[in-house]
């Protein structure tokens, strides 16, 4: 078992969680399918994948809240054979942490470091030190149930690290906060991994979140890893074949007709929302041809008297290759 | 900012005594327990008053009244334990805190008992109001004593229990909407058997009920010893049914649901196997003991004869005066003159008013033992000894005496009634209870306790920030 100044000490990122063919099913319906991955201190992985495909479940198992069918996992070289023990090392964030209205934040940061076996003493400076790094200093004091979304969140962050852990799960952290929730709270997550160089677990469906804070990315899909790596791997794999062009909101539908049109494009998907952006997907004659691919695709749209608004080579966005992994399972 | 990780395991307080202390500031402070005892501190203070107050209600003697009050202080105070265990683990799911606290390296069981211990805490407190208002009804009656002591021993087994009961059912439910639903079921199921007629009520599988019915069973021992002075000896068998189910009940939470605790409700399967046969025991020795017990107690032995020879019933008191609401204990003494073995036996109690132009006098109403039996009849020579009570109700000259009867062997057979000397009653009239002196107590009761939620929540928000997001 390593602290965390131990493991911010070592000479080379050290081995914080090691997964291993990790199964689970519900009856006779498989939520996990052999998941394996490794994860080391400063480190943030993304854990991504469409509803269903089995992050809650590989989230619970790995907190020691579920048992795998089968498989075996490590923490700080703790195994999962020794659950009590292994949940001294980590932190979690679950999705929908509930709070208790009538306790402070300090109360509520304190009540679980006394559960984490620190002395009274030990456990508020602790717990006033852990709402200070998360900026809730000012609201300490107050009642849990005054508190808005993004300071729960910061709270149950204050509250996942009250124990130093080696490993930091945040399920969903940035859900339902806005933009300027979802930054700070961001940089938080950097701040876990980078100053108190734990390694961060962070599971969350605001794929450019993931993009812009993690290191690397697990992507599943029912169940089964579909794609693993470092974050730039993964969509550098499908970058060659794809670029992204912006037109008019209301000129995608004839961009779509029109590009689906050129003779070398396999796919056309709107990649944004109602931002305009939108996929394309080539093959890899044309994509590899000699003529740069965006050429090809700008061509064919201004044959069409479409203006182009914007343009970016490559795929160059994980939320394509997510779509494109898992087939469009989520939007 | 990091400390080692050694540090973060020193000696810190055992898990169940820091589980119990944030439950316990949820409960009291969090005001779900204080809100309660008010309610119930008001639902006393109507009870005494209305007994204090109402003209035939105040006729009940001293010892009924607190009997009456005590039985009411430990079936509401069983009510709050219930429905605060019912949300101890269902409450917590429904609320999402549950998961961080699995997520602590902490035993289950220690969370569990922790949890159990703070639901508990609202029983001493609702005892303790409860014994200013006995005390007032006692009028200085010998009863208020016994009354605390059985109070106190009784209703800290069952409502605990009751607690636990409510923390299994809440154990299996993933809503507190369910789990409270169950709960007040399962309570209202163990009121039902003192809701039956009065013949349902003896005939066997009444008395079973009654027996096995920790909420029957224990109201009956209680009205037995507080009211018609009779002794543990005599009526511990109807105290087996509550100390088996608290017995029971907390073993299931002990040892079933305290390891078992998890995210979702209940436990998984595979992991059953012995604690779901200790289950099963400890459920049918809850159902056979008592049962056993009352076996025992009334299965008649020898052999019914048919008519029974020279008897003679003794009292051991004569004439006494007495005033209104005051009671008289006496004893009569059945014996078998004859060498032969007598059949069943029957003594009733008539009471008459000696004044032709008084009231007619209901016995019912001034004796809990109208009629007692001995079942197996007397041995050549044999006595046998049995105590009355009689509650003097109206006021002027009454005489009481007893009837034995032979019990018939037949439908066609009958048997020649035996009477004993009269015991002569002269009641003064009654010195009703002042219900202006029970006023500031069924008054102030609720007014302390009003003040205890006000300085509670005070000294809280001296102790927080009170701003806003």
């Amino acid at each position: 078992m390593n602290t965390a100044n131990e493991r911010k000490a070592s000479p080379a990122p050290q081995q914080v969680l090691l997964a291993e063919d990790l199964q689970k099913s519900y009856g006779a319906r498989p939520a996990l399918r052999g998941l394996s991955f490794s994860l080391h201190a400063g480190r943030i992985l993304g854990f991504l994948g469409p509803n269903g495909a089995g992050k809650t479940t590989a989230i619970r198992i790995l907190t020691t809240i579920l048992e795998p069918d089968a498989g075996h996992f490590m923490v700080d070289g703790l195994s999962s054979d020794r659950p009590v023990e292994l949940r001294r090392r980590i932190g979690v964030l679950p999705e929908s942490l509930g709070f208790p209205k009538n306790m402070t934040g300090l109360e509520f940061v304190t009540y679980f470091g006394r559960l984490y076996g620190q002395p009274t003493a030990l456990a508020r400076a602790k717990a006033a030190a852990m709402i200070e790094a998360v900026g809730l200093q000012q609201r300490g004091r107050s009642l849990i149930g005054t508190y808005s979304r993004g300071m729960r969140q910061r709270l149950g962050i204050a509250r996942a690290l009250v124990n130093d852990p080696a490993v930091v799960f945040l399920d969903e952290p940035t859900l339902g906060l806005d933009p300027q929730g979802q930054q700070e709270l961001l940089k938080l997550v950097r701040w876990i991994a980078r100053e108190r160089n734990a390694g961060v677990v962070l599971c969350s469906h605001q794929l450019a979140d993931v993009e812009s804070v993690c290191d690397d990315v697990v992507i599943l899909n029912t169940g089964t890893v579909v794609a693993q790596g470092p974050v730039a791997d993964v969509i550098g794999s499908a970058d060659q074949q794809a670029v992204r062009v912006q037109v008019a909101p209301q000129s995608v539908a004839a961009a779509q007709q029109a590009l689906q049109g050129l003779p070398g494009v396999t796919r056309v998907a709107s990649a944004g929302g109602s931002s305009g952006w939108l996929r394309v997907e080539l093959d890899a004659a044309v994509a590899g041809n000699g003529q740069p691919a965006h050429q090809h695709v700008l061509e064919g749209l201004m044959r069409a008297s479409i203006p182009v608004l914007g343009f970016q080579t490559g795929g160059s966005r994980l939320q394509d290759v997510f779509l494109q992994i898992t087939q469009g399972s989520i939007e | 900012m990091s400390r080692p990780a050694q540090d973060l395991q020193g000696a810190g307080a055992p898990t169940w005594w820091i589980v119990f202390t944030k439950e316990l500031h949820e409960l009291w402070i969090g005001g779900r327990a204080l809100t309660l005892l008010l309610i119930y501190t008001l639902l006393l203070g109507i009870q005494t008053y209305v007994l204090a107050s109402n003209s035939e209600l105040s006729l009940i003697p001293p010892n009924e009244m607190v009997y009456e009050t005590l039985k009411g202080a430990i079936a509401v105070g069983i009510f709050i334990s219930l429905i605060i265990g019912a949300d101890m683990v269902s409450g917590e799911r429904e609320r999402a805190t549950l998961e961080g606290l699995l997520l602590t390296p902490t035993s289950r069981l220690q969370i569990v008992l922790g949890k159990f211990f703070a639901a508990a805490t609202p029983w001493p407190a609702a005892l303790a109001i409860a014994i200013p208002y006995m005390t007032v009804l006692a009028q200085g009656d010998a009863v208020l004593r016994p009354a605390i002591l059985w109070g106190a021993l009784i209703g800290t087994v069952l409502a605990p229990a009751f607690t636990a009961l409510g923390m299994l059912v809440s154990y299996w439910c993933n809503t507190n909407k369910t789990s409270l639903f169950i709960s007040l079921g399962v309570y209202i199921l163990m009121l039902l058997p003192a809701q039956l007629p009065g013949r349902a009520q003896t005939g066997a599988a009444g008395s079973f009920l009654q027996k096995a019915n920790p909420m029957a069973s224990h109201a009956h021992y209680l009205s037995k010893v507080l009211v018609n002075n009779r002794t543990f000896e005599e009526f511990w068998g109807w105290l087996v049914a509550p100390a088996l189910f608290a017995g029971v009940i907390f073993l299931l939470l002990v040892v079933y649901a305290g390891p078992g605790l998890r995210l979702e409700a209940g436990r998984a399967f595979a992991a059953q196997g012995r604690r779901v046969a200790a289950l099963v025991a400890g459920l049918l020795a809850l159902i056979a003991a008592p049962l056993a017990v009352l076996q025992a107690q009334t299965t008649p032995d020898g052999a019914p004869v048919v008519q029974a020879p020279a008897l003679d019933v003794g009292i051991d008191l004569a004439t006494r005066t007495l005033k209104t609401t005051d009671h008289v204990l006496f004893n009569t003494v059945v014996t078998n003159n004859s060498a032969e073995h007598t059949g069943p036996l029957i003594l009733a109690m008539n009471i008459i008013n000696l004044n032709a132009k008084g009231d007619v006098v209901d016995p019912e109403d001034w004796s809990p033992q109208r009629t007692q039996y001995i079942e197996a009849g007397l041995a050549a020579g044999e006595s046998a000894t049995l105590g009355w009570r009689v509650n003097a109700i109206l006021d002027g000259n009454f005489m009481v005496y007893l009837v034995l009867i032979p019990s018939p062997n037949s439908p066609e057979a009958t048997s020649h009634p035996v009477s004993s000397p009269g015991v002569h009653l002269t009641v003064t009239p009654f010195t009703r209870l002042n219900p202006g002196g029970v006023l500031p107590f069924a008054i102030g009761g609720p007014l302390l306790v009003l003040l205890g939620i006000w300085l509670v929540y005070r000294r809280r928000q001296r102790g927080i920030d009170t701003g806003g997001s």
